[in-house]
């Protein structure tokens, strides 16, 4: 039983991309579910389920009327920014970005000052 | 009647209200969106959404728009896009990005040149700011084929009061755009920005750079930020400052942009850091375009001729919002993108591939 339950169908972003009777939220939610899926497949069950439930906090306050649904710029929640460029592991954000740059970027304090 | 009046395309709510319109505009298909705010204490559109049909309204011919006694439903059956020499007073609650943006889809397409002069906010927290369009938006354009499109800032105007004048120029007249190949994730050489202020001490513009060059010091690339200090009539009414940074690849000219304003109460170095870092999460999550570049070039490879068009894509960038306008683009244009696996390292990369829809510029077929 608790196998079955395991289970997960893999979904194909290309299947869902136009089912119209699925909420989008759903479609990203199905499909990263498969991508942790293949990552990590053990205690992904809970894993998923805490995080649907995370997801389903989250975007409530989105389904208010008021929120402007039809703008330019992304909006990004700067408190995550904040934690992953600024934070303790700021050094690996900027490793992983480094091969977008001609130059290798380099997280040192102090040294020249010629920036 | 009926019969027809039972084809047309219908949508729900307020989302996504200038991109339906405009692909309505371009295929020539009417349009009904219907339950707009309809459960908001105050139910309708908005100033700047009637604001915008006007628009539409007068850079087409014969376009018909009906808007419900309430306005929570408008039906529009688009005419031809003509352009021509306009002056559009923006309201004051959108900036004039938010009317300049969507006419940028509409004006290669146009029977007549496109100049149009905008009035009113040039800036505001979540809708483009003139920089952002110039470098972000522009250099798309030309991918497809619009060399010929440039915006000149005559005044600038921060919100509250504004007072700014932006005028829009596409001297590009095209039937249809290029097919787009881009599978290559562009190699970012250098930072650009520029840091601007009306009625306030250029002072403030100096704080943003340094905050700027600080937060990006890590990344060791050419960081240049220019100084652009409003004053007297062409500064508009109200003080206020911003920054825009656009991180530019070597080669192919491929822009990533972020930007922010001033806010009450806001420090310049906040709104320095939170641009650069907005920059960076912009740079880690993106393929050959940002976010905010996406859905443009994603239309202009749907109007393009019957060909395939290829977009290296972030995984993370096909987020919900995405979702809901490529379903907006399949239901007025037809077109249907497929996202392969890309074959490169880098395993969170997908190419978006779509058949173009065959689109001709509806005006040049006359002539």
């Amino acid at each position: 039983l608790q196998n079955s339950h395991n289970v997960k169908r893999k979904w194909d972003l290309n299947e869902l991309l136009y089912l119209n009777n699925i909420d989008p939220n759903d479609v990203i939610k199905r499909w990263r579910q498969e991508e942790d899926e293949l990552s990590n497949d053990e205690a992904l069950s809970e894993e998923a389920e805490e995080e649907a439930e995370d997801f389903f906090q989250k975007k409530e306050p989105s389904d208010k009327t008021d929120e402007d649904l039809d703008h330019f710029q992304p909006m990004y929640k700067l408190d995550e920014l904040k934690s992953k460029w600024e934070g303790e592991n700021r050094q690996d954000a900027f490793n992983e970005i480094k091969s977008r740059f001609f130059v290798a970027p380099k997280i040192k304090k102090g040294g020249d000052d010629d920036g | 009647m009926s019969k027809s009046e039972s084809k047309i395309k219908t949508f729900r709510g307020p989302r996504n209200f200038r991109l339906r319109l405009v692909l309505a505009t371009l295929s020539g298909k009417a349009i009904k969106i219907e339950k707009i705010r309809s459960n908001d204490l105050n139910p309708g559109l908005k100033d700047y959404e009637v604001s915008f049909l006007r628009l539409l309204e007068s850079v087409t011919n014969g376009s018909v728009i009906e808007i419900s006694y309430t306005g929570t439903t408008v039906i529009y059956k688009p005419g031809l896009i003509i352009g021509g020499n306009l002056i559009h007073q923006c309201p004051d609650s959108k900036p004039v990005g938010y009317f300049l943006e969507s006419m940028l889809y509409l004006a290669p397409f146009s029977k007549k040149k496109f100049s149009i002069i905008f009035k009113g906010i040039t800036s505001s927290k979540i809708d483009a700011s003139i920089e952002s369009i110039r470098w972000g938006i522009i250099p798309i354009m030309e991918k497809f084929g619009v060399r010929e499109v440039s915006i000149h800032t005559l005044k600038r105007g921060s919100p509250p009061l504004g007072g700014g004048e932006v005028h829009l120029i596409c001297n590009t007249l095209l039937s249809s755009p290029l097919t787009l190949h881009a599978l290559e994730v562009p190699k970012i050489s250098s930072v650009r920005g520029v840091a601007y202020c009306t009625r306030v001490s250029p002072s403030i513009v100096n704080r943003m750079i340094d905050e700027v060059r600080k937060v990006l010091k890590p990344i060791g690339c050419e960081v240049n930020i220019t100084a652009d200090v409003w004053r007297g009539e062409n500064s508009g009414k109200s003080p206020g400052f911003g920054l825009t940074l656009a991180a530019e690849s070597k080669k192919n000219n491929w822009r990533f942009i972020s930007e922010d304003i001033g806010s009450n109460g806001e420090l310049p170095e906040d709104v320095a850091n939170s641009c650069c870092l907005k920059l960076l999460k912009e740079i880690s999550e993106s393929g050959c375009c940002g976010r905010n570049q996406l859905v443009f070039a994603m239309v202009y490879m749907c109007i393009g001729k019957e060909d395939i068009g290829r977009l290296k894509v972030h995984k993370a960038q096909i987020d919900d919002d995405l979702i809901w306008k490529l379903r907006d683009i399949k239901e007025v244009l037809g077109a249907e993108f497929y996202f392969k696996d890309s074959d490169d390292q880098d395993q969170n990369q997908l190419i978006a591939t779509v058949k173009g829809i065959g689109f001709t510029n509806s005006s040049k077929k006359i002539a």
